[in-house]
């Protein structure tokens, strides 16, 4: 009996120790030529095979470019995870390479989360044509620490055809608050179930949407010096107004609350909701994942802009990772996202794979060689209506971008309060309400020091 | 609770005529059998029965319907205003749909291997510590015990961060034993088992020792057999509460490959139509409900025994 | 010798129990404790900071809601959750048909993952096709926003959890009402009581003690509601619906803060064992 009892107890340690173990980085090969095995995020899902298929080839690809490399993929979705990001990189469960998305550069980097690849930049062949004001959204004190991937100013996506059938021109979308609240009436004149304008209002979108239409207004969130909240103001004010306004007196927003991001996708998806601020990573989403007609989307530029909130996300290196592997995880980033004609930018195999080619969905290149020569080579493989694109572009040029709030997270859950204030409660008073937000925001900065 | 079974069942003949007294069984409640016959008493009565199935039929077995029905209509059916109360046309693809869009077939295989092989581990653990405590009874053994029960007054939303916390240390994220290890931590099972075998004989025990049974014999072969009524109970809550639990699974495993079926429904319910996630939910809820409709005497008998926990 | 033999088999059956408590339920209680006051974001070492986490939580903006949310919650939980079990139970005892039925029905919810519940009745709550506003209309009452308004979302939640709840409950009160001798309400009868003064001299206090037991029970789990404020509203509409585990989840998973976490943990703890310890005392004057 002895015998049981004490394999049973060895299996149990046995077994915890191995799964210490595992979180441990890989031990180095002996011998003279450095082999490295680096994980990587951001494989697409298994319910998007082509596109995963497009990704195991290009790790394939990579690795016979490179023998000494081996890259193992994860596929966790989404694949920047807020709640376990922290967790997985103390348990060493964190990936080599992984993304992370701009609102959360500020306490990634300094929380120690991302490795200072300054003196590896030069793996990216085209560091340089990456925009400036893009790269400055990781640089801290002079030190880089990512490498941007995707960059989009705000717009505002609109649905053609609905414009079309409740009698609006879909080629001269709104350009000022007044004409988006017009044609938001329209078309949830349609009839029942039909929304003319969505917004957020939980799960920190709601705080997000916020800054971007405070943003546009000319408004900040925060004051120059990040010590005090600054959306207190008139430009706070009018946001909040015309939401309050538009669900309550025109009725042209719906009744129900949108709390979580994909809530808003699924209504845009369905084609019975007009216009909703996005960028236009928000039609390749609408149409590869919420089943939306690509014919049917158009975006214009944010209407009465001043600034426009900066979105995107970059690639970053587990600060863990020896400089073999951060060297690897550099070469595998350049290779995969950004070399013109290659991985994510291969537009041909991108249109053979059905995917939706020819949004402006990223201005990481601006105007620079790399950018144009990435522009023509979308616009030579597009599968989508670019012209549909053109007014969002064309105003783009003009917006200046803004950064995100610091801190932004834990303010746009304030925020949300503000925005589901306004749109749940038709007696919503909306000074309190901005009051309320502005007096947490500070007690949270001050808190914070 | 199982004579309850009984009697319910003997209760459940309907009465011949509508003159027939209504069966009380041998037990009386609150009403006399006087007052349940008297001709106020049996109006009142069969209007309240008629009430109380009618209510509790759509508050609890009609959301069912509507899930399973949902399931079978189509995208548009489904938001239809006002909606229609049988499938017009009633058609399995949400069903093949959710089926893939939610990899139902990862997650049920992940949930099944989580909860069963938890089970298995669970069991010998605390079986054999109860075993111990009950029997062999060691050195601070009520200590040992006490300190055990304790762990039943801490709220589990209160040691999820610190235990969470533990298990990133460990680096047992994204691995089934960290949900097997916190599981068979369970004072609750082992009080439970402890007690079930403290009700056992001690002259059953001494006579196979006298045969010359070790300490591990006695247990397989005596305590075991005797003790099937409790360790079906057992089993039964623990491969239930493992396969219905979500916040831990939640934040334990989360590679898209590991999940369990709840969290990936949750995960990826945002991204799919209405009529997809009812047929996840249904494809979800079957399991349980099967075990349900096979062991509902035992776990309506342990639920009692259960109640404590609550 | 026999003495030492004994009790070393005994460890050897208890070690790996033993293991499994010490790491995943003592260890974690005693780290609550440590890392409530401390700093950590599981990357850098942890740093000492005292009692700045639990300043820091109740100077945190939406700290005092949190607690009268979570209070809201649980009373009116009590309310549905608490008397509507054993009004149900009452009733169940009394009648002699379709008993198999009902309990069967009652108890189903309870089995389905917490995850179908909360997803079927989010999908009910739809304002618009949702199943309860268009029961609503066909009997023409106006709709209500019920999670989309603050007035109303939590009394939703409450519903959700009732639903999915109160079957185990029902089927707990409905055993004990089984257990009362009959000859207390002949007597009671033969005293001249009607129906509902024995209730309140024979059931009532016949069953006082596990009415009790469940009172703290549920009083403590449902001051942890967790899954449906973090499913179906996310806290919202204006804030009406954080719940402080909700706030706990939170600061430790979305703003990494895993010490205000732990602090919040703490005073929840600290309420929960008051009330635990209150229970406890009533039912040791019961069985005085």
């Amino acid at each position: 009996m002895k015998r049981s009892t004490g394999l049973l107890v060895a299996s149990v340690l046995g077994l915890s120790a191995t799964a210490c173990g595992s979180g441990e980085p890989a031990e180095p090969t002996a011998g003279g030529a450095a082999k490295v095995s680096i994980t990587v995020a951001c494989q697409p899902a298994k319910s998007a095979p082509k596109e995963r298929q497009a990704w195991d080839d290009d790790v394939a690809a990579f690795m016979k470019a490179h023998p000494n490399v081996t890259v193992k993929s994860t596929d966790q979705q989404p694949c920047f995870d807020p709640k376990t990001f922290g967790p997985k990189l103390a348990g060493g469960q964190m990936e080599t390479v992984f993304v992370v998305p701009v609102t959360n550069y500020d306490d990634v980097i300094a929380q120690g989360q991302a490795m200072d690849i300054t003196q590896l930049t030069s793996e990216i062949k085209n560091w340089n044509d990456l925009r400036q004001d893009v790269r400055d959204l990781v640089t801290k004190d002079g030190k880089a620490y990512g490498v941007p991937n995707v960059h989009y100013g705000v717009g505002l996506v609109y649905n053609r055809k609905l414009f079309t059938e409740a009698g609006l021109d879909p080629n001269t979308p709104p350009t000022t608050w007044a004409e988006v609240r017009e044609a938001a009436k329209k078309i949830a004149a349609l009839g029942p179930g039909y929304v003319g304008y969505g917004e957020y209002s939980g799960g920190n979108t709601g705080g997000w949407h916020f800054t971007q239409a405070l943003y546009g207004r000319g408004g900040s969130i925060l004051t120059e010096d990040n010590k005090k909240a600054a959306f207190n103001s008139p430009e706070g004010k009018a946001v909040l107004q015309t939401l309050h306004d538009m669900r309550w007196i025109d009725n042209s927003m719906g009744s129900k609350l949108l709390v979580d991001w994909e809530s808003l996708m699924v209504a845009m998806g369905s084609g019975k909701t007009g216009m909703m601020l996005g960028a236009p990573d928000v039609v390749t989403d609408v149409v590869g994942k919420f089943k939306g007609n690509v014919a049917d989307y158009g975006i214009t530029g944010f209407p009465e802009a001043k600034a426009s909130l900066s979105g995107g996300e970059a690639y970053m290196i587990n600060p863990k990772a020896t400089p073999e592997e951060a060297k690897a995880g550099m070469q595998w980033i350049d290779f995969r996202f950004n070399t013109v004609g290659k991985g994510r930018f291969d537009y041909a195999r991108g249109k053979a794979n059905g995917n939706p080619v020819g949004v402006p969905d990223n201005a990481v290149y601006g105007d620079s060689p790399t950018g144009q020569a990435i522009q023509a080579d979308r616009v030579k493989n597009a599968s989508l209506p670019v012209e549909n694109y053109d007014p969002y572009v064309k105003a783009s040029a003009t917006i200046p971008p803004k950064a995100e709030p610091l801190h932004a997270q834990e303010i746009y859950a304030i925020l949300d309060v503000a925005m589901s204030g306004v749109l749940s409660d038709k007696d919503a008073d909306i000074d309190k309400l901005l009051a309320d937000a502005e007096t947490k925001v500070n007690a949270v900065l001050a808190a914070k020091g | 609770m199982i004579s309850v079974g009984a009697r319910a069942t003997a209760g459940r003949r309907r009465p011949a005529r509508r003159r027939k007294p209504i069966q009380t069984g041998q037990f009386r409640t609150i009403i006399s059998p006087l007052q349940l016959n008297s001709p106020w008493g049996r109006r009142i009565y069969w209007s309240v029965l008629v009430t109380v199935v009618v209510t509790f039929t759509l508050a609890f077995v009609f959301p069912l319907y509507w899930m399973i029905t949902g399931a079978m209509k189509t995208g548009e059916e489904i938001a239809q205003m006002p909606p229609t109360l049988f499938p017009a046309a009633p058609t399995l693809d949400a069903y093949a749909e959710a089926w893939s869009l939610f990899d139902l077939g990862t997650l049920l295989g992940n949930t099944a291997y989580y909860s069963l092989g938890g089970w298995v581990f669970c069991m010998l653990v605390d079986v054999s510590a109860a075993y111990a405590l009950s029997k062999l009874r060691p050195m601070f053994g009520n200590v040992i015990l006490g300190a055990m029960l304790a762990t039943l007054m801490i709220p589990a939303m209160v040691v999820l961060i610190p235990l969470y916390v533990t298990v990133v240390d460990l680096g047992l994220l994204n691995n089934p034993w960290g949900l097997w290890f916190p599981a068979a931590a369970n004072g609750f099972n082992i009080f439970l088992l402890k007690r079930f075998f403290d009700s056992i004989p001690r002259e059953l025990i001494e006579a196979a020792q006298i045969d010359g049974a070790g300490p591990t014999r006695v247990l397989w072969s005596v305590i075991l057999p005797i003790s099937r009524p409790i360790l079906g109970v057992v089993s039964i809550f623990t491969i239930v509460t493992s396969f219905k639990d979500f916040t831990w699974p939640l934040l334990v495993m989360t590679d898209s490959d590991k999940m369990t079926l709840s969290v990936g429904l949750s995960q990826t319910a945002g991204m799919v139509s209405q009529n997809a996630i009812m047929g996840g939910l249904v494809v979800a809820s079957i399991p349980t409900i099967i075990v349900f409709f096979v062991f509902q005497r035992h776990i309506m008998a342990g639920l009692t025994a259960g109640s404590i926990k609550g | 010798m026999a003495v030492l033999r004994r009790n070393l088999t005994a460890y050897g059956f208890l070690c790996a129990a033993l293991f499994c408590f010490a790491v995943f339920a003592w260890y974690p209680m005693i780290r609550e404790f440590i890392l409530s006051f401390q700093e950590t974001n599981l990357i850098d070492p942890p740093t000492w900071v005292g009692l700045d986490n639990f300043e820091y939580a109740v100077g945190y903006p939406g700290f005092t809601e949190a607690w009268i949310a979570t209070l809201q919650f649980t009373f009116l939980a009590l309310v549905c959750g608490f008397v509507v079990p054993f009004v149900v139970a009452l009733v169940l005892n009394e009648l002699r048909h379709a008993r198999a039925y009902l309990r069967f029905v009652v108890y189903l919810p309870v089995m389905l993952p917490p995850i179908v519940a909360v997803l079927l009745f989010r999908w009910f709550f739809d304002p618009g096709p949702g199943l309860f506003n268009q029961i609503l209309g066909f009997v023409n009452l106006p709709a209500l926003a019920w999670l989309d308004s603050p007035a109303t979302a939590l009394i939703s939640l409450v519903i959700v959890s009732t639903w999915m709840n109160m079957g185990s409950a029902t089927l707990i009160y409905l055993a004990a009402l089984q257990n009362i001798p009959p000859e207390l309400y002949e007597a009671a009868e033969l005293d001249g009581a009607g129906v509902f003064k024995r209730i309140r001299h024979v059931t009532i206090p016949q069953t006082r003690l596990i009415l009790l037991l469940m009172l703290m029970l549920q009083i403590v789990a449902t001051m942890q509601v967790f899954i449906e404020p973090y499913m179906l509203t996310g806290g919202g509409p204006a804030g009406s619906t954080v719940t402080v585990a909700y706030m706990m989840f939170q600061f430790a998973f979305t703003n990494q803060n895993y010490g205000v976490a732990g602090a919040l943990g703490m005073m929840l703890m600290i309420v929960l064992l008051v009330f635990a310890a209150f229970q406890l005392r009533l039912t040791r004057e019961d069985k005085a």
